[in-house]
């Protein structure tokens, strides 16, 4: 390649510099070090042990665990926009079978099935009818707050008395395992059953050749409508796990309270894959994504910006991110 | 015979053009659908079917087809209305994928922070005139972030105006720290009144914007372009069109339809409201399910118009005959997988 000796010597113009892969990386990682420095400063006890525990019990979980399944969907190249019905029905379903007394196993089962039965749909609609996925999950998400609405009178929340909860649900909120919560575990768990999925089997190559290229994937034989449709199955699953610690967490039912998760959920996965090699989605991207917002949240917290401010804030980040990610994406060609 | 001669045919040509289409089991159907054309039964059926929902709600319901009763239904729909005529530039311009074409999930956030920009201005004592200004300024601001990240930028279409929508949100936030501001002045109270014939000034607002739409995007040379340029992109830049001239202005156009759709809201409303937001879901159904209501199964502004008067009269029929109201994002579902449903398959079937 380089047997033209003049080449060598041209010094590299931006383009070029950008052109490289890597690059998009380091600024990425150090636009990530340029806030984590400003929030040290700026913010009174951001960097403490505490304070990161804090961050990741209370920002961090809930989002890793839907984040998950959005970036196995994002990877096969579509978007699941009900993610927020997979966690409320997930958790209207628990927090009703709790509130009548039911076993941890029935409980915890009946809040997945609520979740799975979104995903089923999601999987008939795009691998049976083959239905582009922005809009059947659209169609999902407004099915799924008329079954809310419907289910609670219009939207009244479910609260559980405190003094009268089995210990086991206590555990899924507040319980921890050598110290460590035992949401995170539960997170921690999912990310690498995510992470072999995704890196290690035939299913996640299957995945990953369906976003690259469908048609591609298709004439090489791989199931493609059975691909997706188990994609977005296991991406209600995981949203019915975050459902069922959310509602275990603030020991409620809030109707239609799953929806601020979807934003968050599709800037980590795009956070993350400015940060992979080849640009595309992948578990440890996407965490590093999540782990990203929760700082920012936190900090701004902290800094002392109320809620409405954060919004805007996270959201004005989001964008640059996703500007990057794409301007990095183009520039690959 | 000459099935089978069509079978060949149509099975080479699917594996070409759709590669999702396993050719088998449809290939029968497909030439059934090609000879009764798919396109103008789906169409004469919807056309139908909002003549029925009619004729039910007419007979259910006494006083549904009054004269009161249908300029209610056209007020009601205005906002929506003059949205989803947004959401339909966009998607003229921007094609018909869905993944990669255009689409603006930022216009009903749009909505809720132009109307809080005006009636915050109000607020402070400034005049309507300078209120206007300022929620027109917004809606463009709006639509040219939308433009800049999707054409100058490259974000796609849905990602891009997602993130736009959630800081609307949280500038809408900001501004009106999630309380209504109530808002009244003399240019709202017009607005908000009657107009000839007992009609609301509103409804009359609607079937102008349309009108000057309908004359606009169907009827000129720059609306011609605008299909050619979400249609056929690779000829639109064959014939020298700015591709990216008209796609940012449509998202410019989309944001515009927005601010309007505020002024009418807060005259309507007598302030501004919280959860905007939540009108998305009804935009997005009314735009896709006018490409139902139009000849070639493309979205037009006319077809939109009809959807949302379709969509109006099933609401207005709702509260009459006493049908809870949570059934109202459900049934908007099922119409939206409804009506994509059936515009792909005749798609996929025809041509």
């Amino acid at each position: 390649m380089n047997s033209d000796p003049s080449s060598a010597a041209v010094p590299e113009t931006i383009v070029q510099w950008l052109r490289r892969s890597s690059s998009l990386r380091y600024t990425v990682v150090l636009a990530f070090l340029l806030v984590f420095a400003f929030l040290s400063v700026k913010a009174p006890g951001f960097l403490t042990v505490s304070n990161f525990a804090n961050i990741l019990l209370n920002n961090f979980t809930i989002l890793a665990i839907v984040s998950l399944g959005m970036t196995l969907v994002l990877s096969t190249g579509g978007i699941d926009l009900s993610v927020g019905t997979g966690i409320d029905l997930s958790s209207l379903v628990f927090i009703s079978l709790v509130s009548v007394h039911q076993s941890l196993p029935v409980a915890i089962g009946g809040g997945l099935l609520g979740a799975v039965a979104t995903g089923g749909f999601n999987a008939f609609l795009i691998g049976a009818l083959r239905i582009v996925p922005f809009l059947a999950t659209l169609g999902t998400l407004f099915i799924g707050e008329s079954v809310q609405q419907l289910a609670t009178n219009g939207g009244q929340p479910i609260y559980l008395i405190t003094g009268t909860l089995p210990s086991w649900f206590i555990y899924i909120g507040h319980g921890s395992l050598f110290g460590v919560p035992f949401p995170l575990w539960l997170a921690v768990a999912l990310m690498v059953a995510y992470y072999l999925l995704t890196e290690r089997t035939a299913f996640g190559r299957n995945t990953v050749a369906l976003g690259a290229n469908p048609s591609v994937a298709w004439y090489s034989g791989a199931r493609v409508r059975l691909t997706s449709a188990i994609v977005y199955l296991l991406s209600a699953a995981t949203c019915g796990v975050a459902g069922i610690v959310l509602s275990a967490t603030i020991k409620a039912y809030v109707p239609l309270s799953g929806n601020a998760y979807l934003l968050d959920a599709i800037g980590a996965t795009f956070i993350g894959t400015t940060l992979h090699p080849e640009g595309r989605p992948s578990v440890i991207g996407t965490m590093l994504g999540v782990l990203l917002l929760s700082i920012v949240t936190n900090g701004l917290l902290l800094i002392g910006w109320n809620f409405y401010w954060q919004q805007v804030g996270t959201g004005v980040l989001i964008f640059f991110v996703l500007a990057m990610s794409f301007i990095g994406r183009r520039l690959r060609g | 015979m000459i099935e089978s001669k069509n079978q060949g045919y149509s099975g080479e040509i699917n594996v070409d053009r759709d590669w999702r289409r396993s050719v088998a089991p449809t290939r029968r159907f497909s030439v059934i659908w090609r000879r009764i054309n798919g396109g103008v039964l789906l169409r004469a059926g919807s056309l139908m079917g909002f003549a029925l929902v009619i004729a039910y709600f007419a007979l259910a319901a006494p006083g549904f087809l009054s004269m009161g009763n249908v300029a209610n239904v056209l007020e009601q729909s205005a906002i929506l209305g003059v949205l989803s005529f947004g959401l339909t530039i966009v998607m003229i311009a921007g094609g018909s994928n869905v993944i990669t074409g255009g689409i603006d999930l930022s216009i009903a956030n749009n909505l809720g922070l132009s109307a809080a920009v005006y009636a915050a201005t109000l607020k402070i004592d400034q005049p309507d005139i300078v209120a206007l200004e300022l929620t027109l300024a917004t809606g463009l601001a709006v639509g040219s972030l939308n433009a800049i990240a999707v054409v100058g930028i490259g974000i796609l279409p849905l990602i891009a105006t997602l993130t736009v929508a959630n800081i609307c949100a949280g500038f809408e936030l900001v501004i009106t720290q999630n309380t209504v501001l109530q808002a009244n002045s003399p240019f709202l109270t017009v607005l908000a009144g009657n107009g000839p014939f007992g009609i609301s000034t509103p409804a009359y607002l609607l079937l102008m914007v349309a009108i000057v739409l309908i004359v606009a995007i169907e009827f000129t040379p720059f609306g011609l372009r605008l299909y050619a340029v979400g249609g056929f992109r690779e000829a639109a830049l064959a014939s020298s069109l700015s591709v990216n001239g008209y796609v940012a202005a449509s998202y410019i156009l989309s944001g515009i339809c927005g601010s309007i759709g505020a002024v009418l809201s807060v005259a309507l409303l007598s302030g501004s409201s919280t959860g905007s937001g939540d009108m998305l879901l009804s935009v997005v159904v009314t735009a896709l399910l006018g490409v139902v209501f139009s000849r070639r199964l493309v979205p037009t502004i006319s077809g939109s118009l009809l959807s949302v008067l379709f969509i109006g009269f099933l609401i207005n029929g709702f509260q009459l005959t006493n049908i809870s109201s949570y059934w109202v994002n459900g049934v908007e579902g099922v119409l939206i997988l409804f009506a994509v449903a059936t515009t792909s398959l005749v798609c996929r079937t025809e041509a």
